[in-house]
């Protein structure tokens, strides 16, 4: 027992280094579903995207930075694109997100040329700040954590201020929205884009300290973000426009020491999407069984 | 005195060409002088809410014009008419934003039509402004500026749409059965909120309602729709002193002329 306590406090770093990068991918789960009521599944293809573009660019010696930028801008383009389908061909947004998911790969693949992008060898952002630190993970925590806390304070400033109180509008109530003069539609594509340029910049921070981009990194990255974000949720809540930015990193960070600890104590790595989806399935599930349990003891005061 | 709305030949037909082919609007024309409070009564199907939605540009024409304070509106989308208009709706869940505070769906309302930038929203001079206007309604609300809106009740929810709505001073107002969902006396209350508001701010307003009561009692003008067209118009001279007896009988009698024209 004490054996798979000390390999799981071992991780802890590791693992914090991880949330904190998905912490992108779950704020930007959270901002269509959440702020925009716009259930999106794009950050499935625009993680990837991200590391695709950002691997390619720094195995083709681009500046590290400029990389993120453009993989933040591909992730923008991809959203948009999403929000797009639904609001002029009224398609259903999961659908569109999907459309846009599946043409993803095949995009993702022709960036890359291959299926595998070794980084290893390039500078990145991590080595051109850090130096040779670059590879410990306190030094990853560091930059990612400033740089997460940077985006929440942009989101929770934006979110209060005259143009974010009307993007929140939009998902609060359209109708609304429209009738106090706001543009509905670039609300959406903006709103969107922005989510996917959250999770392609967290697509391309991974290949960087993870060394390596694959056209596969992004499998079952949504199903974990909403997890992620579940759980921060119930910890946090909703109320304020502050608890809703904060859940998406509180989730992350406690969701991916849960996942370290269940594989340390033996669980499969193979069964763990399984016990995501199964996790995220009763979360979900919840308030109806709660609605059920209470069925079940109106029918045993019956029995009596 | 200028005219604030004038459609003109307003025609919207749903799915043109086929069986179920329906004429929303069929060449409507309805002016409201400046200062007009127009009741809008008819059936269901008569075309009010078609007229409504045409107005605040939910609904485009297909033929016909539309404008506002002699501005040509037909073109505008909803959004960008609402510089113009205000508008409160029948279900109290729509007109406003429920899981936003109460402050917040203010400032939604006081940058309506308004440019809206990238500075704080809720500053604390529209905070002390939004609770000076919240305290018209003595409801308490001015208090609870941080509260969600979807914790207030349909009536309180229908007042502050009000007070939003009114608050920017539109050249039209327009209430779509904005008491229907309301117990009698809460609509009550909301519909005295509104009289006042309109009198004081000499609101252009044009109101629907399947209430004839209400009809009798507010407002200077009677318009009443059917199949898509303004089938009586009563003005100010003739409305004062009119009975509901005397609304259904020249509702009826001008129907039953028209039935009679097309046999």
């Amino acid at each position: 027992m004490l054996d798979v306590f000390n390999s799981f406090y071992g991780l802890i770093p590791v693992t914090i280094a991880q949330s904190l990068i998905v912490s992108f991918v779950v704020l930007g789960v959270m901002l269509p579903f959440r702020i925009l009521n716009f259930p999106d599944l794009t950050s499935e293809g625009a993680f990837p995207l991200g590391g695709c573009v950002c691997g390619t660019l720094i195995a083709a010696g681009v500046n590290p930075f400029l990389a993120v930028f453009v993989a933040l801008l591909c992730g923008f383009a991809a959203g948009c694109t999403t929000a797009f389908i639904h609001l002029r061909f009224k398609i259903n947004t999961l659908l569109a997100g999907i459309l846009v998911m599946t043409m993803l790969y095949s995009i993702n693949l022709r960036i890359m040329g291959r299926t595998n992008i070794p980084l290893f060898t390039y500078d990145t952002t991590f080595t051109l700040l850090a130096g040779p630190a670059a590879n410990f993970a306190w030094v990853k925590i560091a930059i990612v954590g400033t740089l997460i806390a940077l985006v929440v304070a942009a989101m929770l400033y934006f979110f209060m201020s005259e143009k974010g109180t009307s993007m929140r509008a939009v998902g609060a109530s359209p109708d609304m929205a429209e009738a106090q003069g706001i543009n509905v539609s670039t609300a959406t594509i903006i709103g969107v884009g922005a989510a996917s340029a959250l999770s392609a910049t967290g697509g391309s921070i991974m290949v960087q300290t993870q060394g390596f981009a694959d056209v596969n990194m992004g499998f079952g990255i949504l199903i974990n973000g909403l997890a992620a974000l579940i759980i921060g949720e119930a910890i946090t809540g909703r109320q304020t426009i502050l608890r809703q930015v904060l859940a998406p990193v509180v989730g992350s960070l406690i969701y991916y020491q849960l996942i370290s600890f269940c594989l340390t104590l033996g669980l499969a790595p193979a069964d763990l999407k399984f016990a995501t989806g199964a996790f995220v399935l009763l979360m979900l599930a919840l308030p109806n069984l709660r609605k059920s349990g209470g069925g079940s003891q109106i029918r045993e005061k019956i029995r009596e | 005195m200028t005219d604030m709305l004038s459609v003109k030949g307003g025609t919207k037909i749903f799915y043109r060409g086929t069986q179920d082919e329906r004429r929303a609007l069929d060449g409507l024309d309805v002016t409201l002088k400046s200062g007009d409070f127009c009741i809008v009564i008819g059936s269901n199907g008569a075309g009010k809410s078609s007229f409504l939605n045409a107005v605040s540009g939910k609904l485009p024409l297909d033929s016909g014009k539309i404008s506002i304070d002699g501005q040509d509106v037909t073109r505008l989308n909803a959004h960008r008419r609402a510089q113009f208009i205000a508008r409160v709706f029948q279900d109290p869940m729509i007109g406003t934003a429920p899981t936003m505070t109460i402050g917040e769906n203010m400032l939604l309302a006081e940058l309506r039509g308004k440019p809206r930038g990238f500075s704080y929203g809720l500053t604390a001079a529209r905070r002390a402004r939004y609770s000076e206007q919240l305290a018209e309604l003595n409801l308490g609300l001015e208090n609870r500026l941080d509260m969600q809106v979807g914790l207030l009740s349909g009536g309180q929810r229908q007042s502050l749409s009000l007070v939003m709505a009114v608050s920017t001073h539109p050249k039209l107002l327009l209430l779509d059965e904005h008491t229907a969902a309301l117990d009698p006396r809460t609509a009550k209350l909301v519909m005295d909120t509104t009289v006042r508001a309109v009198d004081q701010l000499k609101l252009t307003t044009m109101m629907v309602t399947h209430n004839m009561e209400h009809a009798i009692n507010y407002g200077n003008r009677i318009i009443m729709m059917d199949a898509g067209k303004v089938l009586v118009d009563i003005g100010p001279e003739e409305k004062r002193g009119i009975t509901v007896p005397d609304l259904i009988d020249r509702f009826h009698t001008k129907s039953d002329a028209i039935a009679l024209q097309g046999a």
